[in-house]
């Protein structure tokens, strides 16, 4: 398992190297078509600040030297300041939004994956039964609804029905771990609707294959007992290709939680990045996409060792 | 299991039967009435798209001037009221159609147009080629999609069709996937490779063989794809990085309810919600609708316990003695139309304590089957559709599962033909081992274990403290099924049936496993049943033996009557087919043909299309008769017949 981890991490390298290449690409491509400092400073743009934002950039050198320095000082945490506020950096800007957007991500993935699982399950025991039927059609409707109108939806049954505003901003744990919990649960159920269809429904289909294999079938025929037949037998095969399926929403669900916050005044990654593209503020950006890149290949880098976790073939390899 | 399905004959398909199987895929496609309701829907999104005039009463973009229709609810002149500036939301939602299909037609255009060639490239070329294209699709693949549409925003201006380019392409890495995984199983087909030998040229070999098995599995993406691309277009306008503030696109009507979040102006939530919601869903249905008509039906779990059906009230006459004892069973599946194929009929066999009754037929005869419907394992869709079964003096036939779970494991002991795909992969084989026992017994933890590492010496596994915390991939296929028969026999059984134990194993390995079994039986003087193709084994193992053709008892002998006058031709055919039993030079000779499918099974005699000695009798179904004693034998000429003695017995 060591070695297994071991490469898997040496892989993230020329992944890392990859996302560094496409977010540093995006500075290149505006550059291309026309001048960035230009849309930076707008209409009236003063020579100081064009100046200042193309020694920002310091696009007077040739791009691979530009992509090198870059690089460099992205790997010691600076990713320079942003263009349209010099006095601050982007990765304190970053540092700021990012824990909002990750706490909401993960407690959306922990209501779906355990709410979806217990669904999968369900529908997977009895094939074409009502309940199976049922579950399925829930989830072909959540899968079709976005995020964000659940959420809005939600928020506003609850302020119809409870009276209930729902808090709108984001606590921070260090502030208050009740406000921080319910700053973020009706972003995460909002989220987390589709996350739940997602896993019934791949957790069906491979469980219910599961169910079929001769394993299974040798199983029942020593007398083992239904609930130790799905739990046991059945559940960890399953759950194989279904911790996969977990590791794309996961990503997806990074690029959606943008929407959840603004529906509930969060200040996270969503609004610093829809402000970046309006206000061509590259620096973020390409800040934002590295980091977001990063978590992307942690969060597949997770995956991967549940995957081996979870299948002794892999996790003895030696 | 898949004995009774193995004897299907598999041909190209001529072009007739692929006009049938087209017109059958519009039939099935449009069985369903969801499919029906989504493709409707989907024409609409058209209609509205082309002609939104047409469906909207008003100008989506007209608000009221006098601002004292704003909020409104549903009402006559609007249907489904109006939004802060008193323009009509069902206008808006009809207008708002031709930015998602828009949107659809961008993503569409840049993905397939990207993806569908890369894939191409990628599987037919293959080598370092092929892992480029792969690496970098991963990497895009792997990023949340808003982002990568989020790039190209920054880079082109906030708009929806530099956003849907953006989604485009990322959409891309989806369709090379697909592409690429269609060419690659396609590159390696026979026909393929001589089409490529023949000279045929690439482009040549694409338009014929990949495009027709490409273009299913492709129609089945874009529309799930489609759907896909209108939710992200949405939330990308809902950020207001995509449409423009003033556009009637349902995202941009969503950012509005969200702006007028007060509880008059949330009810624009619902018209764009919903179009949107609508919209993703029957694109989804249509996908998942065309996907089910192209594929087979949605399989149904093996948990799914058989259907009971309604037996006559017939007493049964059960051996008595018998350990187990099976009465003229039945087991049905449903096949198309209505129809039921009955892939055994009128089985009856018996077997007694100490002896070893041996099964044989080839593959698709029914063996595997009787033993799994005899135990209540009848795999579903099939079901016990006639018949009685007794165990141990009791009646099982319906025995609810709990019931059976007693008995299972505990009284009676089962081998599979795969061993090492009867184990659990995910389990440690002590813990597999451990189970039987900690649920038929009242062993605590820590001696079922001690229990289970006697079990594995018994069966001559060496070193069994540290196999028991091994998986099933450490062991070899003869050291598996060593660990299926300690399985089998954890708790004693009086019944041990073995399906084909030896099979898959080496020849080597085969005599030790009998050579196992048999002292295994001494010692405990339970009954076996012994379920193989193998004439040898039989010979080897068994007291009696029961011959098994296309789901019904041909014979039933003593082995020695068996092998030195076999009555059935079949029997015949099977023993001519030993090694041991040819002297002659030549080829060995084979039984010509194979056991057809359930659904052609002929009236008559099943085995006379095959049988040399069949006349105009064998045309009217056959019962088991008599021959002499208890022997019984299935051919109405079987008097006739003199077949000689045989090689196995006269050696």
């Amino acid at each position: 398992m060591a070695r297994y981890i071991g490469i898997r991490l040496l892989a993230m390298i020329p992944l890392l190297f990859a996302i560094a290449v496409i977010s540093f690409a995006i500075a290149v491509a505006m550059e291309a078509r026309g001048s960035i400092a230009g849309s930076v400073c707008g209409e009236g743009a003063t020579i100081e600040c064009i100046a200042q934002v193309e020694r920002q950039l310091g696009l007077d050198d040739p791009m691979p030297i530009r992509f090198v320095r870059w690089l460099a000082s992205a790997a010691t945490g600076d990713l320079g300041t942003s263009l349209t506020n010099q006095s601050v950096s982007v990765s304190s800007l970053i540092a700021d939004r990012i824990g909002a957007t990750l706490s909401i991500v993960a407690y959306s993935l922990v209501i779906g994956v355990a709410v979806g699982m217990a669904m999968g399950i369900v529908s997977a025991v009895r094939p074409g039964g009502v309940a199976d039927r049922a579950l399925s059609v829930a989830s072909a409707a959540l899968i079709a609804a976005p995020g964000f109108v659940l959420a809005m939806l939600l928020s506003w049954w609850l302020a119809v029905e409870w009276g209930w505003l729902s808090p709108a901003g984001y606590t921070r744990p260090s502030e208050s771990i009740t406000g921080w919990i319910r700053s973020i649960t009706l972003p995460a159920i909002g989220l987390a609707l589709p996350t739940v269809a997602l896993v019934q429904r791949q957790l069906r289909s491979s469980m219910t294959n599961a169910l079929q294999s001769r394993y299974v079938l040798a199983a029942r025929a020593r007398g083992i007992r239904r609930t130790s037949l799905i739990g046991e037998h059945a559940l960890p095969n399953a759950m194989i290709p279904t911790v996969t399926a977990i590791g794309f929403r996961a990503a997806a669900a990074l690029g959606l939680t943008f929407t959840v916050e603004v529906v509930f005044n969060i200040n996270g990654m969503g609004t610093l990045l829809t402000n970046a593209i309006q206000t061509r503020n590259v620096t973020v950006l390409q800040g934002s996409m590295l980091v977001v890149g990063i978590v992307v290949l942690v969060v597949n880098l997770l995956v991967d060792i549940s995957y081996g976790l979870l299948n002794p073939k892999v996790r003895l390899e030696r | 299991m898949s004995d009774a399905s193995t004897a299907v004959a598999v041909s190209a398909p001529q072009p007739v039967q692929a006009a049938r199987a087209r017109s059958g895929f519009w039939m099935r496609l449009f069985r369903n009435p969801l499919t029906v309701a989504a493709a409707v829907w989907v024409t609409l999104l058209l209609l509205a798209w082309l002609w939104p005039g047409l469906l909207a009463p008003h100008d989506p973009y007209a608000g009221d001037v006098t601002l004292t229709r704003t909020f409104e609810g549903p009402s006559w002149d609007h249907w489904l009221g109006t939004d802060g500036q008193g323009r009509d939301l069902y206008s808006r939602v009809v207008f708002g159609a031709r930015f998602a299909v828009n949107s659809i037609l961008i993503a569409m255009v840049v993905a397939i147009g990207l993806g569908v060639p890369l894939g191409l490239f990628s599987g037919w070329r293959g080598g370092r080629a092929d892992r480029v294209v792969m690496w970098v699709n991963d990497v895009l693949f792997s990023l949340p999609i808003v982002l990568l549409a989020m790039a190209v925003i920054i880079i082109l201006e906030p708009s929806l069709p530099s956003a849907m380019l953006g989604v485009g392409i990322a959409m891309a890495t989806r369709f090379v996937r697909l592409t690429r995984a269609v060419t690659l199983a396609e590159k390696e087909e026979l026909y393929v490779d001589a089409a490529r030998i023949t000279g045929l040229s690439p482009p040549a070999i694409l338009r014929r063989y990949i495009t027709p098995n490409l273009l299913p599995s492709l129609i089945v993406q874009v529309a799930i794809i489609s759907g896909a691309v209108i939710l992200i277009g949405a939330t990308l306008s809902f950020l207001g990085i995509g449409a423009k503030l003033d556009d009637p696109d349902w995202g941009v009507m969503l950012a509005r309810a969200r702006f007028d979040f007060r509880l008059e102006g949330i009810w624009q939530i619902v018209p764009a919600g919903g179009a949107l919601v609508l919209t993703v869903l029957a694109f989804n249905l249509l996908g998942d609708g065309i996907r089910d008509s192209l594929g087979r039906d949605a399989a149904s779990s093996s948990l799914t316990v058989p259907r009971k059906v309604a037996l006559p009230p017939v007493v049964q006459l059960h051996a008595s003695g018998a350990v187990l004892s099976i009465r003229d069973l039945a087991v049905g599946f449903p096949a198309p139309g209505g129809m039921v194929n009955r892939v055994l009929s009128d089985v009856s066999l018996e077997v007694f304590p100490g002896e070893t009754l041996g099964v044989v037929g080839e593959s698709g005869s029914g063996k595997s089957m009787t033993m799994l419907a005899a135990l209540g394992l009848t795999p579903a869709p099939g079901y016990l559709s006639q018949g009685s079964v007794s165990f141990d003096g009791r009646e099982v036939t319906f025995l609810p599962e709990q019931e059976w779970q007693e008995i299972r494991g505990r009284d009676i002991g089962m081998i599979f033909q795969e061993p090492v795909a009867a184990l659990n992969p995910a389990l440690r084989v002590g813990r597999q081992l451990m189970q039987s026992l900690l649920v038929h017994t009242d062993m605590s933890k820590s001696q079922a274990r001690a229990r289970a590492a006697e079990l594995l010496a018994e069966v001559q596994v060496p070193d069994p403290e540290r196999r028991l915390d091994q998986y099933p991939h450490e062991f070899s296929g003869g050291m598996a099924q060593r660990v299926g028969i300690a399985m089998a026999l954890a708790c004693e059984p009086k019944l041990l049936i073995a399906d084909e134990p030896t099979t898959a194993l080496d020849v080597t390995v085969q005599g030790q496993t009998l050579d196992l079994m048999a002292e295994v039986q001494q010692r405990h003087g339970m009954a076996v049943i012994l379920i193989t193709h193998d004439l040898g084994v039989i010979a080897d193992a068994a007291d009696r033996v029961l011959v098994m053709y296309a789901g019904q008892v041909v014979e039933t002998a003593s082995v020695s009557t068996l092998f030195s006058r076999p009555r059935h031709p079949y029997t015949r055919a099977l023993l001519d087919t030993m090694p041991q039993s040819h002297r002659g030079h030549g080829d060995l000779p084979v039984i010509g043909g194979v056991v057809p499918s359930a659904a052609a099974w002929p009236d008559g005699c099943r085995f006379a299309p095959r049988c040399e000695f069949a006349t105009d009798q064998c045309r009217t179904s056959v019962p088991l008769l008599e021959a002499v004693g208890t022997d019984l034998v299935r051919c109405v000429r079987h008097a006739e017949f003199e077949f000689g003695p045989h090689a196995e017995t006269s050696a």
